[in-house]
């Protein structure tokens, strides 16, 4: 009982001290509260779209289900074990490098092109502009859907356009051969309007000067690419071969609507394999392993790509 | 802006989120009232309910088939006063089957679906399901007018588990006018194997090849049938599960040898996996023939007029000797047992509607599906459409030679749907000189094997 009196009495003094502490602490707490009052949304939907699917696919990955996608018995790494001694993992991996070489390089590569000539300010440059960055309106779905005419085996307007020249026609999706080429060809043109405005952008954004002392030194117009607009422009190169590689590996849509993996698992990316072994077979346990192993393989290649490929670009 | 400080903006987010709980409440409260008021109503007059009973269908039925399905529909619900059937089209019978697995054990889920007849094992061995033999017996239905071949694949151990809808089998189409061009009887279709490679050989010039099949694993399984070999074990999975696939046998080496001659020839084409794309190829004229449902009929029949007469002729087979027949394709409806009973009672009377003679008829007659009931035949509209399109007589004249053996009564097993993937990809493998018939064949026989036997592990028995 003193002792709580003893404690009573100096309070009014010790709490206005306290008060002075708390109101530091309770604004700082108060800070802190309204940042993640702002984070919260982004919070929330990487947690619930990212984080717990991330969790769950691990849980997954050590489960063997049953036809209705039920966990059914524990098996530890078995599912690793098969997927990576599986032929079909490996085509599945090989499919998928070739498509990424098919597309990566061509995509940026076109970008450019397509942004360097329509950089300069001639009569019709906006309207090039416009139709060059056209596609980015377009989604998969819809893109799908207008190459898939485009590639019917006997209606379609580029055989007839090869007929003309005397071309036998192509089996676009139904030849081993070509189809994992013209769903390259057909992700290129899909992805061209982004990469196009990204690159146009970066090229918008060298100073002016450079070119005219360039001019001026006599540096031709090759010469003032190589060796002026493409160091200056790295950084969006940089950024849109680590993006072009990510969604490369993540293309699926165009492949569910145009082959479905066939023919003959010729455009069996590793995506679609997982989507086949997940949702159509439902077999969760080896399509989580594989998800992971991919992660894995994305977050490799894109520190590799951080390491060596950015110190080459040159930020301004 | 005084008025606006923090303590009004807190009452303001206060009352938001009253409103908003509020508005949860009352929806609670009204979807618990509902089945309690309902509950002790609906076994007295179901017939006299004020709220219709809702029946959710989910088909697979698109295009013209589509919207004969939901004429059926229209009529039904017009009839029936007491019940509302909402038809939905969940995508391609694969995707559909895939949204009902993903819907199992939750509410999402319809009333009934119509499930391809492949997809059987699978329905029954999830259990969620009410079989239709309990509504036959409760009632004492009469299933004897119905079409026993078409009984003899829905039912397993005795018991119908779902009932019939729409039935069909592979067919012949040809064109007659190609025919006659290039020398051949237009009223007499290749028969067999030899007669077809034959006959496309002749047909096949500049503009036109002989003919083009899709790759479609059901063909596959129908020309297994057509030669009386069983697809898998264990009495082609019907005497018990399935154990081991069959698919590497004499029946599919020499198929696709046959297959992959014509391919080689240049006398028949290899348009890919979808039967769309062989049937837009004949209508255009540009094969002579081709293998396709006897849904299309109507759809080829009409995109072929006035350019060509379309004729139609049994599935080839091997050696005209061989005993064998056709299996019944198509789909069947499934009533599930998650759902309130008076439900699924509905559904049950929505299932007798679509099994009578008159919607069997006019199903018949606007899709090609032949009808489940033989009753049907005897409906006057029935016979009209035969004499204006005698095309459709094949079919039918298909099913009833079919002579029912384990062969024709179609394998059962509960991977059928990653079965048929590997069979394409193996009908692929060979045409494009990739694997030889037998090593193409003997892979995917062992893929699929090991396929079923992990299913066999995971389902309890």
């Amino acid at each position: 009982m003193e002792k709580d009196i003893s404690i009573a009495t100096p309070l009014p003094r010790e709490a206005s001290r306290s008060t002075s502490a708390a109101s530091l602490r309770t604004s700082r707490w108060k800070e802190r509260s309204l940042a993640y009052f702002f984070l919260a949304p982004s919070l929330i939907l990487f947690g619930i779209f990212l984080f717990y699917p991330l969790l769950k696919s691990i849980y997954l990955s050590l489960y063997l289900t049953d036809p209705q996608g039920r966990v059914a018995s524990f098996v530890g790494l078995d599912n690793f074990k098969n997927v990576l001694t599986s032929e079909i993992f490996y085509n599945s991996l090989l499919i998928t490098v070739k498509f990424i070489l098919l597309t990566v390089p061509t995509g940026v590569a076109v970008a450019l092109l397509l942004a360097a000539i329509s950089i300069p300010k001639l009569k019709l440059t906006k309207l090039f502009q416009f139709f060059f960055s056209l596609p980015m309106a377009i989604s998969v779905g819809t893109g799908s859907v207008i190459w898939m005419v485009l590639y019917h085996p006997t209606l379609s307007i580029l055989n007839y356009g090869l007929s003309l020249l005397g071309i036998s026609p192509i089996a676009w999706l139904t030849d081993p051969k070509w189809a994992l080429p013209s769903i390259a060809l057909m992700t290129v043109w899909l992805n061209l309007g982004f990469n196009y405005i990204v690159m146009l952008s970066g090229m918008q954004s060298v100073p002016e000067d450079l070119y005219e002392s360039a001019r001026m030194d006599g540096s031709g117009p090759f010469r003032t690419f190589f060796r002026i607009t493409i160091p200056l422009i790295s950084p969006s190169l940089f950024f849109i071969s680590v993006v072009s590689m990510i969604s490369a590996f993540q293309s699926f849509a165009q492949i569910n609507i145009l082959t479905k993996g066939g023919p003959m698992n010729s455009t069996d990316v590793l995506v679609y394999n997982i989507y086949q072994d997940a949702f159509i077979n439902y077999r969760f346990g080896i399509g989580s392993a594989q998800a992971l192993i991919l992660f894995v393989l994305i977050t490799l290649l894109t520190i590799v790509q951080f390491k060596f490929g950015e110190r080459k670009v040159h930020y301004q | 802006m005084k008025p606006f400080g923090k303590k009004s903006l807190a009452m303001l987010l206060l009352s938001c989120m009253m409103l908003v709980a509020s508005g949860c409440g009352s929806n609670g409260a009204a979807t618990k009232e509902e089945p309690a008021a309902a509950a002790p109503e609906a076994p007295k007059t179901p017939a006299k309910q004020e709220e219709p009973v809702k029946v959710v269908w989910w088909h697979s039925m698109s295009g013209d088939v589509g919207k004969a399905a939901q004429q059926l529909v229209d009529e039904f619900n017009a009839e029936h006063k007491d019940i509302v059937v909402k038809a939905e089209y969940q995508g391609k019978y694969d995707e559909s089957l895939n949204k009902l697995k993903a819907s199992l054990g939750s509410d999402s889920g319809p009333t009934m679906i119509q499930v391809y007849e492949i997809g059987s094992r699978f329905m029954i061995d999830s259990k969620a399901i009410t079989p239709v033999q309990q509504f036959i017996d409760a009632e004492k239905y009469d299933t004897s007018s119905l079409e026993p071949n078409i009984l003899n694949y829905y039912t397993f151990d005795n018991k119908l588990y779902s009932m019939p809808f729409n039935t069909s089998n592979p067919i012949l189409y040809y064109n007659k006018d190609a025919f006659k061009a290039a020398g051949l009887d237009p009223e007499k279709p290749p028969a067999t194997y030899e007669e077809v490679a034959e006959a496309a050989k002749k047909l096949t010039k500049p503009g036109q090849a002989g003919g083009s099949f899709a790759i479609y694993g059901w063909f596959m399984e129908q020309l297994f049938a057509n030669q009386g070999a069983e697809l898998v074990d264990n009495g082609n999975g019907r005497t018990q599960p399935a154990n081991t696939s069959l698919l590497n046998s004499d029946a599919g080496v020499k198929t696709l040898d046959w297959w992959k001659k014509m391919i080689d020839d240049k006398t028949m084409l290899n348009l890919g996996r979808k039967t769309d794309d062989t049937s837009k190829a004949f209508a255009a004229g540009q094969i002579a023939m081709t293998l396709d449902s006897t849904a299309s009929l109507r759809s080829i029949v009409k995109s072929a007029e006035g350019k060509f007469e379309v004729g139609t002729g049994f599935l080839p087979k091997a050696d005209a000797g061989v005993k064998g027949g056709v299996i019944v394709g198509g789909a069947s409806n499934w009533i599930l047992n998650n759902r309130p009973e008076a439900e699924q009672k509905a559904a049950w009377e929505f299932i007798k509607f679509l099994a009578e003679p008159k919607s069997q008829a006019e199903w018949h007659i606007n899709t090609g599906y032949f009808p489940i009931t033989q009753k049907a035949y005897d409906e006057q509209t029935v016979k009209e459409n035969m004499t204006k399109y005698p095309q459709f007589q094949t079919a039918v004249d298909q099913l009833h030679q079919t002579t029912p053996s384990l062969a024709t009564q179609g394998a059962v097993m509960g991977v059928f749907p990653e079965a048929r993937q590997l069979t394409e990809t193996a009908i692929e493998e060979v045409l494009n000189n990739k694997k030889s018939s037998t090593q193409a064949l003997e892979d995917a026989a062992k893929a699929i094997t090991s396929k079923i036997q992990e299913y066999n592990k995971t389902v309890s028995k």
